[in-house]
């Protein structure tokens, strides 16, 4: 019982990473209609400034965790300006394109920078202890990651929900058509909300810079599993593409520690997942089947 | 809206275009061919022609049926493995292995097809995108069958007895598959059946409401491009004589798009342009000393998507049509 | 316009049928082109780069200006050159580099290599060429075994020395239960089993064993798992390398094993791997190396060499490509020509001692190069007092035992 505690707190918290990048993607998706290649080189570049702070400027773990978002929102919402909007008109695959292409310059760019080693970043003392659950122990920093993870999903939900900015990004998300003919002003919150989406990225990488592995490559495969994540969700679904997260996260942690002579299950099953629900479901679990864009 | 609605005039430019004009350009190109292994190392050209028949595929179904595929590295290399598997175990001369090879991605890409033309657009690509991963990752598994992360090596290369283990001569039995390939895709495009999916493409409900099955239409183009993909990907095999998973990674799908699109979208010989480009390109970066590969093709790119949305043969063929539309408008004032 | 058209049909028809490629045969020089070319063929851009990559470029030109500093105006040419490509951890970009430095650059002895599957095919293709090719960086046994030729050369290590090394002798010294965690790929694989068969021939229990997806960013399941374990393991043994061991290491330092008791023993790890998780992190972990920087006078001299030309401290990597460029010139030296086959015949069965190779063979049977290895542990973060000196050697493991006996797999 005590070890299944564990397995299943651990997916929740591989769930978080997911959850907060699915989440940005799918914020930025239901205002722009951009699916965001370049997610996972914004959570790359929120865990390499984290190490970048510390070890150039001294900025502990806590500061990285304010300064890191703020800084990559704002550089999307350059990128948004720059780049994404010139392409605003045509098919949303010329934007998908372009925010692959992004996505080799900046792995390349950190790659010149400070080559292809991982580097280093200790726990932040405050959290380098084990917390006892009882039944179970637990790494305090990975409770840390969890709870940040969540209350950031709910502050966001709570966002979308109570305020004008939410109310334009959650009417844009879910019924555009009607948004766009009830005369609400989407386009002023386009840039603002691409910077935010690139903001959520910009945590998640911030949080996994003391538990993995910090290199130019880290977001390059974790970006596919992230797409899985919101297909399955429902692209146009905020809620869905957050509880997918944590789903996938759960599926996969119980499925390495329950059937460990094969890992290839673990590895494989979101993509089974995503083949089963787009038999069943090809609007994804919470999305609703719009027309084909 | 679609990625390629500027191809339908790109098509009628070309068709207006003068016949003598398209005979030379077929023979200039069928010349360069046959000359490239003498101006390149031959290696090299070998690569170019694998290439350019996946780009071509992808192209076949990002410009003529409006589906981007970020995964055609699926049948790019699971007919890379095999065609290693079948010239292994049963010795066949090399084409042969590579049509097997190229049956099987084609085998492969129903069920995906399947699935994926389920959806359109953006999910397409993500959901191919994700398919291929998953394969990849089976392929790194079953390592009896594929040799995992050590690759299948030592895959025969044989016709008829002939000794084809220099590129130079290699290049040359090769040469024949690919032009067969790249037939096959100008037949499709230029068929009904490619008239109908440039229809879909542009305007699906229009398509259901006449009648067409669109599913089973862009799955079919779908397989025929796995097949194309599938080819590339067995003259690769058989090219370098083993196979890794290199083949499998979505990298791979991605290196194809970036050719595809820097030749243009929806132009189908711009993808052979952009697939010798840039095998150019990378061959000449990697002895240069420059370490970052992917900031000069992803910079490259990223200005082409901005600027150059055509791609180079798309912009060729935009200026050869208004200098054509010129001179006829000069010559009917002189009538 | 249809001249101009017609007149580049003609050329490049004309060209094509008098182009006539084709393997071309050198002069009847001793030297082919009257020079000796040395290629580095290794990743300079991924993962790779730190523990080779650009600076063995350096340490193969630190090679030839000591030979040419030894032999003087004896030397068997003056015009020793280096060529280098990257291969970007791709094996069919290998495939072409190698072919295009024999063919093309005139290259005479291929170095380095790293990722099997592309050491692998380089070594299919100096076959096909007659050249040489010393790999370094592969760490297949498949080299020396089913794969093996008459013109590849197998330097500095490979999975059954370091499974042996840190296997067999961790367990020796007392540590016999083991849970070895690998990734689930051709190294991963190979390491595995021959860690567990050094672990259960030294009296040693494997206690538990996991595959691990490949990448992998999130180990904590196996972390969880370990002190779990009945009998509980007295060593976590990791096969994981590159951006994986670091984040296993990370995260075994999160899940405080070393405190509930499971110490880590690493399959594979390079000095620049210590340096980027620092010793800290790593402190007490024992791994196998071919070579260490501070083991005697003799290896810190060159080391001082390289770091002034580098800015940093050797891998063992570099120092085995110092070493295999040395050896390969000082047999072209001795057999007064660059002839494959003649500079393969030198060297079959020589006894060496370098900087790199303590009690050095290489052997005839397999082209196995053996040597002394040697088993390392890291430092405590108080012990360390300079900088890259993170490692204390616990001992020397003979280069007889170190390897494998020759395969019957291998026919040369």
């Amino acid at each position: 019982m005590s070890s299944f505690l564990q397995h299943t707190f651990d997916g929740l918290v591989s769930g978080a990473f997911l959850a907060l990048l699915a989440l940005g993607l799918a914020v930025i998706f239901g205002m722009l209609r951009v699916v965001n290649f370049a997610h996972g080189a914004f959570y790359m570049l929120g865990a390499v400034g984290t190490y970048l702070l510390l070890t150039e400027f001294g900025v502990p773990f806590w500061w990285a965790l304010l300064i890191v978002p703020v800084v990559l929102g704002a550089l999307g919402m350059g990128v948004e300006r720059a780049f994404v909007h010139r392409l605003a008109r045509l098919d949303p695959l010329y934007n998908f394109l372009l925010t692959f292409g992004l996505t080799l310059v900046l792995q390349d760019l950190v790659k010149l920078r400070y080559g292809t080693q991982s580097s280093p970043y200790a726990t932040p003392s405050a959290l380098d202890a084990t917390v006892d659950f009882g039944l179970f122990d637990f790494p305090a920093y990975r409770v840390f990651v969890l709870a940040f993870a969540v209350v950031a999903c709910v502050a966001v939900w709570w966002l979308l929900g109570h305020t004008r900015v939410g109310m334009v990004v959650r009417a844009a998300t879910e019924h555009p058509e009607l948004s766009r003919a009830l005369g609400i002003d989407v386009g002023r919150w386009v840039t603002p909300v691409f910077g935010f989406g690139i903001a959520l990225a910009g945590v998640a990488g911030v949080l996994a810079a003391p538990m993995r592995a910090v290199n130019p490559l880290m977001g390059a495969d974790l970006v596919i599993v992230v797409f899985a994540v919101v297909v399955i969700g429902g692209l146009g679904s905020i809620f869905g593409s957050v509880a997918a997260g944590f789903g996938i996260g759960l599926v996969q942690a119980w499925g390495e520690s329950y059937l460990d002579r094969w890992p290839i299950v673990a590895q494989t099953s979101v993509f089974v997942i995503m083949a089963v629900v787009l038999l069943w479901r090809p609007a994804g679990l919470f999305g609703r089947e719009e027309a084909p864009a | 809206m679609s990625v390629a609605t500027k191809s339908p005039s790109l098509v009628r430019a070309a068709a207006r275009a003068p016949r003598r004009l398209r005979w030379a350009l077929l023979v200039i190109g069928l010349a360069i061919a046959l000359w490239l292994p003498n101006g390149l190392y031959p290696a090299v050209a070998v690569d170019m022609l694998c290439w350019a028949l996946f780009a071509v595929a992808v192209d076949l179904l990002l410009g003529y049926t409006g589906l981007l595929s970020f995964g055609h590295a699926a049948f790019w290399g699971t007919s890379a493995y095999a065609t290693g598997l079948v010239a292994i175990h049963l010795g066949v001369p090399f084409p042969v292995a590579v049509l097997s090879g190229a049956l099987v991605a084609a085998v492969l890409a129903v069920p995906i097809g399947y699935l994926a033309v389920r959806r359109t657009g953006i999910y397409f690509a993500m959901v191919t995108l994700a398919f291929a991963q998953m394969i990849y990752y089976i392929a790194n598994n079953r390592r009896g069958l594929t040799g995992g992360e050590n690759g299948l090596q030592s895959v025969p290369r044989e016709l008829f007895g002939l000794d084809l283990t220099d590129a130079y001569y290699f290049y040359y039995a090769a040469l024949p598959v690919v032009l067969l390939g790249l037939w096959a895709a100008w037949r499709i495009v230029n068929s009904p059946f490619g008239r109908v999916l440039v229809g879909i493409r542009d305007n699906p409900a229009r398509a259901r409401a006449l009648g067409y099955p669109v599913h089973r239409y862009k799955l079919l183009a779908f397989v025929l491009s796995a097949f194309i993909a599938g080819l590339g990907g067995g003259l690769f095999a058989m090219a370098h004589r083993f196979v890794t998973l290199d083949t499998l990674h979505w990298t791979t799908s991605g290196k194809a798009v970036v050719m595809v699109v820097l030749g243009g979208i929806g132009t189908l010989w711009g993808g052979v342009l952009g697939a010798g480009l840039l095998v150019r390109l990378e061959d000449w970066l990697s002895f240069s000393g420059f370490e970052a590969v992917g900031l000069v093709t992803g910079g490259l790119f990223v200005v082409v998507v901005l600027v150059f949305r055509r791609g180079l043969w798309g912009t060729a063929a935009e200026l050869l049509r208004r200098r054509s539309g010129l001179r006829r408008v000069r010559g009917g004032e002189q009538g | 316009m249809n001249r101009r058209v017609g007149a580049v049909v003609v050329g490049a028809l004309l060209l094509a049928g008098c182009g006539g490629g084709g393997p071309q045969s050198s002069g009847d020089s001793k030297l082919s082109g009257d020079r000796i070319v040395l290629g580095v063929l290794n990743d300079q851009s991924g993962v790779y780069l730190a523990l080779s990559g650009t600076n063995s470029v350096k340490a193969v030109q630190m090679a030839i200006a000591d030979f040419k500093a030894k032999h003087g105006g004896d030397a068997i040419t003056d015009d020793i050159t280096v060529e280098t490509a990257d291969h970007q951890n791709k094996p069919d970009v290998a495939n072409t580099k190698a072919a295009e430095m024999y063919d093309r650059l005139g290259v005479d002895a291929i170095l380095d290599v790293p990722t099997s599957s592309a050491a692998l095919k380089v070594a299919d293709v100096a076959k096909e060429k007659k050249k040489l090719y010393f790999n370094i960086s592969g760490a297949t046994t498949d080299l020396t075994g089913k794969s093996c030729n008459r013109y590849t050369f197998h330097y500095a290590y490979d999975t059954y020395m370091l499974a042996n090394g840190t296997g067999k002798t961790v367990t020796e010294q007392g540590a016999k239960n083991w849970y070895i965690v690998y990734p689930n790929y051709a190294f991963g694989q190979d390491m595995e089993k021959s860690f567990s068969t050094a672990v259960t021939g030294a009296g040693g229990t494997i206690v538990g064993k996991d595959a691990t997806p490949f990448p992998n960013d999130n180990f904590s399941t196996f972390l969880l798992k370990a002190p779990t374990l009945n009998p509980k393991p007295d060593v976590l043994g990791t096969m994981q390398a590159g951006g994986d061991l670091v984040n296993l290491v990370k995260q075994y330092n999160e899940f405080k094993l070393r405190e509930k008791g499971v110490g880590l023993s690493v399959g594979l790890m390079f000095l620049t791997d210590i340096h980027s998780l620092t010793p800290a992190a790593l402190a007490g972990t024992t791994y196998t190396d071919a070579w260490y920087w501070n083991f005697d006078a003799e290896n810190r001299a060159f080391a001082d060499r390289f770091l002034k030309e580098t800015g940093s401290r050797p891998t063992f990597a570099h120092a085995a490509n110092y070493s295999a460029a040395l050896q390969y010139l000082e047999a072209v030296q001795a057999a007064g020509t660059d002839d494959a086959d003649a500079v393969v015949k030198q060297l079959e069965g020589k006894s060496i001692n370098d900087v790199f190779l303590r009690n050095g063979k290489i052997r005839a049977e397999d082209h196995r190069v053996i040597h002394d290895a040697y088993l390392a542990q890291v430092k405590p973060a108080a012990e360390v007092t300079e900088d890259w000196d993170y490692v204390k050697i616990l001992k020397t493991i003979p280069a007889d035992s170190a390897f494998r006996t020759p395969s019957a797999d291998c026919k040369l």
